[in-house]
């Protein structure tokens, strides 16, 4: 009996590329499946998984597809399993705050429906318009400026249903908020590219929406004077939501403080009056340093944290990268790529995290000065003692840009793992381990 | 055992002292038996076993040599902090050797900049603090034994305290950590920057119970001192009110910092050791702290007094000041402790539930209290749902010790059965491990068991712990391979 026919008998929805089946709306996966998989329970997802590890079949899993630029490319699995029609909010207790929903579901219909309760879900990853999934957000663990203040879905995450590459349903961590009991794997499973299990559910930790929010946006004429004010932000008594620099390209493209060499956007949430003092606060600390001083809670706001939520991500760059720094080094990160002769024609683009210690850059340059920019990146990098990882790499540059530096002394006991989870590599360890 | 046996365990034992002297020196192997009696157990004292040796390394590679050593020659070895582990978690293995890491006690670097301490796994919870209070940051995971337990035994049982509410646990404040593997090898798994790539193992090894190898340096997150805090006592006459203003308080959006309830029990046992200044005669107090920006926390501390008032609250008391404010908390702190007035036997259980079923579940402690005939006291990490219910017994009566443990497990299946867990921070280790399949059944366990495999394939690294029945490293290959067809050929079938 075909492979095929029998995957198909296993769920509820199929299509067959070039067979002259209905599509249903199969997003661009960047690979051409033999044939793509539309499960509706998890039961139907167990069945194909056990199915693909018996017959040695390798299976990608997907659900918004928004993402697909992460990582190193896939190659070709037979199976693509989409996972966008278990899209079901299954639990939500307000006054627990937690909330599990299906992997399918979209980011921001999560984000609406646990809003209607005034809660939120603070995380905030790149793609949020274009279709992000909350299986696509745990698997990739991308998040955006809210980080500085809620960390990322890592912290968030309480407990998960999977799906093994042999089949088997498994239900890990649980349903409050503390939780020793084992071994966290639903965090192992952030940041695993679905390499390691089918997740389809996924349980969180929710926070209050604040009753008020103001973003301020400081415009700067140097480096010294930005990077100063920067510092006194970190060190002041204030908690922002988030808190992001910006360097010249950004600032005048996102509209915020044209003519500023730097600007620092800073958004506060709370009480009212706790919102006022620490704009007041900010205001006071840096007023010596800045050139300019926006205050600001209408629509411009709105559209500048989804600019910045956005950015690195773009289909013009040569590539983008995220950096992993210590604190002060991310805040001067900024003048390091500036000042270097490596980056010289270069069009280079930065927004900075510092809280986070995170920089993201997007480099847009013919191949081989892109190539040159990011040996550059990864040295410097490797200088500050801090992590890189590549993405979005044009694929006349793959290979030649590799999308994750070095794991170093953890590799070996990341590949420990997934032999463990995924003995016959059927979930496309390539994403994470470079072949060969 | 036969002879022949006891003698080759006797010369295997002189061949294996001998060899840890060589690598430790004679003063840090301990093999007297009237000194191994302190070893014998964790908090857990009613667990006890005598171990082969106890070893005190000074550094990584001698942990690294030693753990070489046990896996050569197949002794299973126990790694140690203070051993005020609550779970039996530093329980030693019978024919194995202690791990202490209680000479590693420094730190080795303070990195204000970038809110970042590393310190070896020996130093004790407070030294961190202590270390960059002077610089207004503090580690937030504040253990009530945080004056005596490590942070290696923090980071390998993910340890709260009762300021995770708004901070989180361990597992949120450690950045990094250099790791003996169960073969000796030295690994160090993330570092001084607060996100990292490729699968996120750190989060495996904080909570790993001492099974995945041994932490010989951790990069520790610091985080500023508030600019405000402000600490209200309220007390109840029902501690199911206490209850419902902890679910009322964050549901209006305001996260304290920690908030605690102690019952009357509790109150009474506290107030007879530590005077805290508790209203003895309340049926439960609620402890809330708020922190934050001053002009946040001013507007907070009105709105959850209104809450608290609307709740039941009898009397709310501002603590007046840092001194006040100290004398609440050590009341708190002192809890378990305290209980040793009131009865001379006490066993601490740690389970969560679902902030909305406290005072469901509550009622069903105080059943199974009358039930069983033994007084509980409860005292809990009310904001996330961890009680801690202490068990009071007295070991002199007979039968008393078995029916408080049995109380104990009744109360963890009614944590279960409301949809929480068996244990919030004290960690399965050897004492819970019988329960751990009423969260998870054999596939999860087996899951659970893949990750220790891919760390500790031999099983050296403190076994008999967390997994309810021992498990052992098959080969990968659990998935079988259709091999007789490929299925590049069957396609063809389809197209
Ligand atoms: C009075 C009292 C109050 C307590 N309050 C709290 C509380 O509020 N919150 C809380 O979470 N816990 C609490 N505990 C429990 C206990 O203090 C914590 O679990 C603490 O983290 C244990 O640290 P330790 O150094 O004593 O570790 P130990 O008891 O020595 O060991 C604990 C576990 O860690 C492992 N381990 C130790 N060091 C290492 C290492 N370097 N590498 C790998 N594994 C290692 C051991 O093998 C063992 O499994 C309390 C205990 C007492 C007695």
């Amino acid at each position: 009996m075909s492979y095929i026919k029998e995957l198909c008998r296993m769920v509820s929805g199929f299509h067959v590329p070039g067979s002259g089946d209905t599509d249903p709306g199969v997003p661009e996966l960047r690979f051409s499946p033999k044939i793509i998989l539309y499960p509706e329970t998890v039961e139907e997802v167990s069945s194909v998984m056990g199915f693909a590890s018996q017959s040695g079949i390798r299976v990608f899993p997907f659900a918004g597809a928004s993402k697909l630029f992460l990582g190193n490319p896939v190659i070709a699995p037979v199976v693509a399993l989409s996972l966008g029609r278990l899209r079901r909010m299954l639990f939500h207790e307000p006054s627990d705050m937690v909330s599990t929903v299906e992997c399918g579901m979209e980011v921001r219909e999560f984000q609406k429906a646990v809003g209607r309760e005034n809660q939120l879900f603070p995380v905030d990853p790149p793609c949020l318009a274009s279709g992000a999934t909350v299986g696509g957000l745990v698997s990739t663990n991308l998040c955006g400026p809210m980080s500085t203040r809620y960390g990322t879905c890592r912290e968030l995450i309480l407990g998960a249903k999977a799906v093994r590459a042999d089949g088997e349903v498994i239900n890990l961590g649980g349903k409050v908020v503390k939780n020793v009991a084992g071994y966290d794997i639903p965090k192992l499973m952030t940041g695993s590219l679905g390499t390691l299990c089918v997740l389809v559910e996924a349980t969180f930790r929710l926070y209050p929406h604040q009753p008020c929010s103001t973003t301020l946006v400081l415009g700067f004429h140097n480096h010294v004077s930005c990077s100063r004010a920067a510092r006194a932000v970190l060190a002041a008594d204030i908690v922002p939501t988030c808190f992001e620099i910006l360097d010249e390209r950004l600032s005048s493209e996102f509209e915020v403080a044209s003519g500023a060499k730097r600007s620092i956007l800073l958004r506060f949430d709370s009480f009212e009056e706790a919102v006022a003092e620490q704009i007041k606060q900010v205001r006071d600390i840096t007023s010596e340093q800045t050139s300019s001083f926006v205050k600001m809670n209408d629509e411009r706001s709105c559209k500048l944290w989804d600019s910045a939520r956005e950015f690195p991500f773009s289909r013009k760059a040569a590539f983008s990268s995220k950096l992993a720094l210590p604190i002060t080094a991310s805040i001067e990160f900024l003048s390091d790529i500036e000042s270097n002769s490596a980056l010289s024609g270069v069009e280079v683009r930065c927004l900075v995290r510092p809280a986070r210690g995170v920089a993201l850059v997007s480099v847009v340059a013919p191949d081989e000065e892109a190539v040159a920019a990011s040996v550059f990146l990864q040295d410097l990098v490797d200088s500050l003692r801090g992590r890189i990882m590549f993405s979005g790499i044009r694929p006349e540059l793959v290979g030649r840009v590799k999308a994750w530096g070095d794991f170093g002394e953890s590799l070996t006991l990341m590949k420990g793992i997934k032999k463990r989870f995924d003995p016959a590599d059927i979930l496309h360890g390539e994403k994470i381990f470079p072949v060969g | 055992m036969d002879s022949q046996a006891a003698e080759i365990t006797t010369r295997s034992k002189s061949r294996i002292a001998s060899e840890l002297v060589r690598i430790l020196g004679p003063g840090a192997v301990i093999s007297a038996e009237d000194e191994l009696v302190a070893y014998e157990s964790d908090g857990l004292t009613g667990y006890r076993v005598k171990p082969l040796f106890v070893v005190l390394p000074s550094s990584t590679e001698d942990v690294s040599r030693v753990v070489a050593l046990c896996n050569r020659e197949k002794v299973p070895f126990v790694p140690r902090g203070a051993g005020t582990g609550l779970s039996g978690g530093a329980l030693p293995s019978r024919e194995g050797i202690v791990i202490s890491l209680s000479k590693m006690n420094r730190i080795l670097d303070v990195d204000i900049p970038n809110r970042v301490v590393v310190a070896e796994p020996g130093v004790v919870n407070i030294s961190v603090t202590e270390a960059v209070s002077a610089e207004g940051f503090y580690y937030a995971p504040d253990p009530s034994s945080q004056i005596v337990c490590t942070i290696g035994g923090n980071v390998a049982e993910n340890s709260g305290g009762v300021h995770c509410l708004k901070y989180g646990v361990t597992t949120n404040h450690v950045l990094g950590v250099e790791m003996v593997l169960p073969d000796g090898d030295i690994v160090t798994i993330g570092g001084p920057t607060p996100e990292s790539f490729g699968y996120d193992l750190l989060s495996l090894v904080v909570g790993s119970e001492g099974l995945l190898g041994i932490v010989t340096k951790v990069f520790l997150r610091i985080i500023k001192k508030p600019q405000m805090v402000k600490t209200l006592l309220a007390s109840f006459e029902r501690i199911e009110d206490a209850g419902a203003s902890v679910s009322a308080i964050i549901s209006s959006g305001v996260i304290p910092a920690g908030m605690e309830i102690m019952d009357n029990l509790s109150i009474n046992a506290v107030e007879s050791t530590v005077g805290a200044g508790y209203p003895t005669d309340a049926g439960a107090i609620l402890l809330v702290e708020l922190d934050g920006p001053g002009a946040e926390v001013s507007v907070q501390v009105p709105a959850v007094s209104r809450i608290l008032r609307e709740n039941g609250a009898v009397e709310i008391k501002l603590a007046a000041d840092e001194s006040e404010r100290q004398l609440f908390w050590k009341g708190r702190k002192s809890a378990f402790a305290a209980m040793g007035k009131i009865s001379p036997g006490y066993y601490v259980q740690d389970g969560v539930i679902p902030r909305s079923s406290l005072a469901r579940v509550l009622g069903e402690i105080g059943e199974l209290s009358k039930r069983y005939g033994l007084r509980v006291a409860n005292v809990f990490h009310a904001g996330d749902g961890n009680l801690h219910p202490l068990v009071l017994y007295d070991p002199g009566v007979e039968g008393e010790s078995e029916k408080a443990e049995e109380l104990s497990g009744e109360i963890l299946r009614a944590c279960v059965d409301a949809g929480g867990s068996i244990t919030g921070e004290h960690g399965v280790g050897f004492d819970k491990k019988r329960f751990l399949p009423l969260m998870f059944n054999e596939q999860e366990i087996d899951t659970m068991n893949l990750v220790r495999c891919a760390f500790d394939e031999e099983g050296l690294c403190n076994p008999g712990k967390v997994f309810p029945t021992p498990r052992t490293c098959v080969e990968p290959g659990m998935h079988k391979h259709g091999s007789e067809t490929s299925p590049a050929k069957e396609m063809g079938e389809l197209f």
